[in-house]
């Protein structure tokens, strides 16, 4: 179903998603993924009613693109919210907490990854996979449960940036060694053209704010958002058609659009966009998901978890004794930091790219199934762990003391 | 007194306001506009959600916090409805207002428009139930009660148009 009704059925999907994530009090996220799912041809497919199939939602061309714009939208926003001064600011704080969250968090990954899949690109993909947290549903419970206003959502929010920075970086260089096969050379030459690129993008961000303050010069609301779609969409086009990843394009794209005038305007108008195909992406993410494979990796999630749990909590303890918070705070910050979402999905989707090239297709829709299985439990029990933080916080400060 | 400024990359700015005693005001500004206001009853404490205000209720109350006059009653036009069809007004005094110079009494304001001056306010004084013999000058306000049209016909005589 590509046609309008099946864009209509995608549609009224995601939008009953949202009405059981606000009866459940939970991220809509993950009902996104699990509806996509649920409509997939892997599992909607599958059955048929009085004679009559159930409606099924394949990944048309439509939806694949929709859910690239959705990650060009979220990146470019990341990129927009980039205050570039402010964040030199308590650059040093939020080092700090950044270097200690990837030190624990990336490396584990890299070992874990190694140990489960045995392939150094699938251990450098499941790295980045179960190192970055999710910006958006944590900072969605931070502001549903009040800790916004707490000196706990300052190491939070930094490591966060840290985080996304790094992203952009990893991106780029996971997009070109995807596609750049098992060649050595390659490969190389691949991630040479892409970090030229992003050099390129970077002092276009630097030096092009003029341009941009000029570019959306208008009084008009219909003309500015066509101008930054239109600018935005198509350095991202050029990006991914060079083999760069849009979604960094987008990021850099955005980070040269905030220091204008126009920052604030473009967040309230372009946000309805960004959410609508954002919601296309997750929805994506769950149509390409067939749930037959979760038993196959069952084992490998469960490891994961078992093992990535205690890592961020450690790591955010660690950045909020960093930060000069006391330990029950601190335990705080570890709790909010288990979350994984939206990243460690366009990872995966990286890693889709590169299935019958440079990994090979098992092993790519391994990752990928791990993936949706992974961060579906992690966004779950990452708000639970937030939710229900009094054991862990009276434990901390039993074990640590209230200094 | 201490107030610190904080981002929230993504979400907006946090300012918290000492505000005595070891308590702390939290405000979040989401870059929606949206604030939102907590407690803090100590360094150590959680914050406590108050409130949460729309940009436009948050600047109305921040009016009121700050003392300006919510009707500002330099306006020659501010209207508040006491009943269905009964106004409370406030009007300047024009300079050139044919008014000035004359007695609450000398022009005839009851008679020729239908309302009562309640009160005179004049260089920041407020004379409540002037008495008729009171004169009007320049940049003095009137705050006067009366029908709606009652209100209109006053503001013509006051400038000049009746």
């Amino acid at each position: 179903m590509a046609d309008l009704l099946g864009i209509g059925v995608l549609f009224a999907a995601v939008a009953a998603a949202t009405l059981v994530a606000v009866w459940l009090n939970k991220s809509v996220i993950p009902f996104y993924i699990l509806i996509g799912m649920l409509l997939s041809p892997s599992v909607a497919g599958q059955f048929s009613v009085a004679g009559y199939g159930l409606p099924v939602v394949e990944s048309s061309e439509f939806v694949e693109l929709g859910a690239e714009l959705g990650i060009v939208f979220l990146l470019f926003f990341l990129g927009l919210e980039f205050n570039l001064d402010r964040l030199l600011e308590s650059w040093e704080r939020i080092t700090r907490a950044g270097t200690i969250d990837l030190g624990i968090n990336f490396g584990a990954g890299l070992v874990l990854g190694f140990a489960l899949f045995r392939d150094p690109l699938a251990a450098f993909l499941i790295a980045g996979i179960v190192y970055i947290s999710s910006s958006a549903i944590i900072t969605k419970s931070l502001i549903d449960l009040g800790w916004i206003a707490n000196d706990e959502a300052d190491p939070m929010l930094g490591t966060l940036v840290f985080e996304d920075l790094f992203i952009a970086v990893y991106l780029t260089v996971a997009a070109a060694l995807v596609t750049g096969g098992s060649d050595v050379g390659a490969a190389a030459m691949s991630v040479g053209v892409a970090l030229s690129f992003i050099v390129a993008l970077l002092l276009l961000a630097r030096y092009g704010t003029p341009w941009f303050e000029r570019a959306l010069q208008t009084t008009s609301n219909e003309f500015t958002v066509v101008r930054a779609v239109g600018i935005t969409v198509l350095i991202s086009g050029f990006a991914l058609a060079i083999g760069v990843s849009e979604a960094v394009a987008a990021f850099f794209v955005g980070m040269a659009f905030a220091p204008t005038t126009h920052t604030h305007k473009l967040e309230s108008l372009l946000e309805p966009l960004r959410d609508t195909f954002a919601a296309v992406f997750f929805f994506w993410i769950g149509v390409e998901t067939d749930p037959r494979l979760f038993a196959g990796v069952a084992g490998l999630v469960a490891a994961a978890i078992v093992v990535t749990t205690p890592t961020k909590i450690l790591s955010g303890y660690l950045s909020g004794r960093a930060y000069d918070l006391n330990p029950r705070r601190s335990m705080r910050v570890g709790l909010g930091m288990v979350t994984r979402g939206e990243f460690s999905l366009i990872i995966a989707a990286v890693a889709l790219t590169g299935a019958g090239t440079s990994l090979s297709t098992a092993l790519a829709n391994a990752v990928y199934s791990f993936t949706v299985a992974y961060v579906l439990l992690m966004s779950i029990l990452g708000t639970m762990l937030m939710q229900y933080s009094a054991p862990f916080e009276q434990f901390a400060t039993a074990r640590f003391g209230t200094e | 007194m201490d107030v610190t400024e904080t981002d929230l990359p993504g979400v907006g700015k946090k300012h918290e306001v000492d505000i005595g005693g070891g308590q702390q005001l939290v405000v979040v500004t989401h870059n929606t506009g949206t604030r939102e206001l907590y407690l803090k009853e100590d360094d150590d404490a959680d914050s406590e959600k108050l409130l949460e205000l729309s940009d436009r209720l948050a600047r109305m109350v921040g009016t009121i916090l700050e003392g300006a006059y919510f009707q500002p009653v330099e306006s020659s036009h501010v209207e508040t409805m006491l009943s269905e069809g009964t106004l409370l007004e406030w009007y300047a005094v024009e300079n050139d207002s044919p008014l000035v110079g004359k007695t609450l009494a000398g022009a005839n304001v009851g008679q020729r428009t239908g309302v009562t001056v309640v009160a005179m306010q004049r260089d920041g004084n407020v004379i409540a139930g002037p008495s008729p013999d009171m004169q009007i000058e320049a940049s003095d306000t009137l705050v006067v009660i009366g029908e709606r049209e009652n209100c209109e016909q006053f503001e013509r005589l006051l400038t000049g148009d009746l």
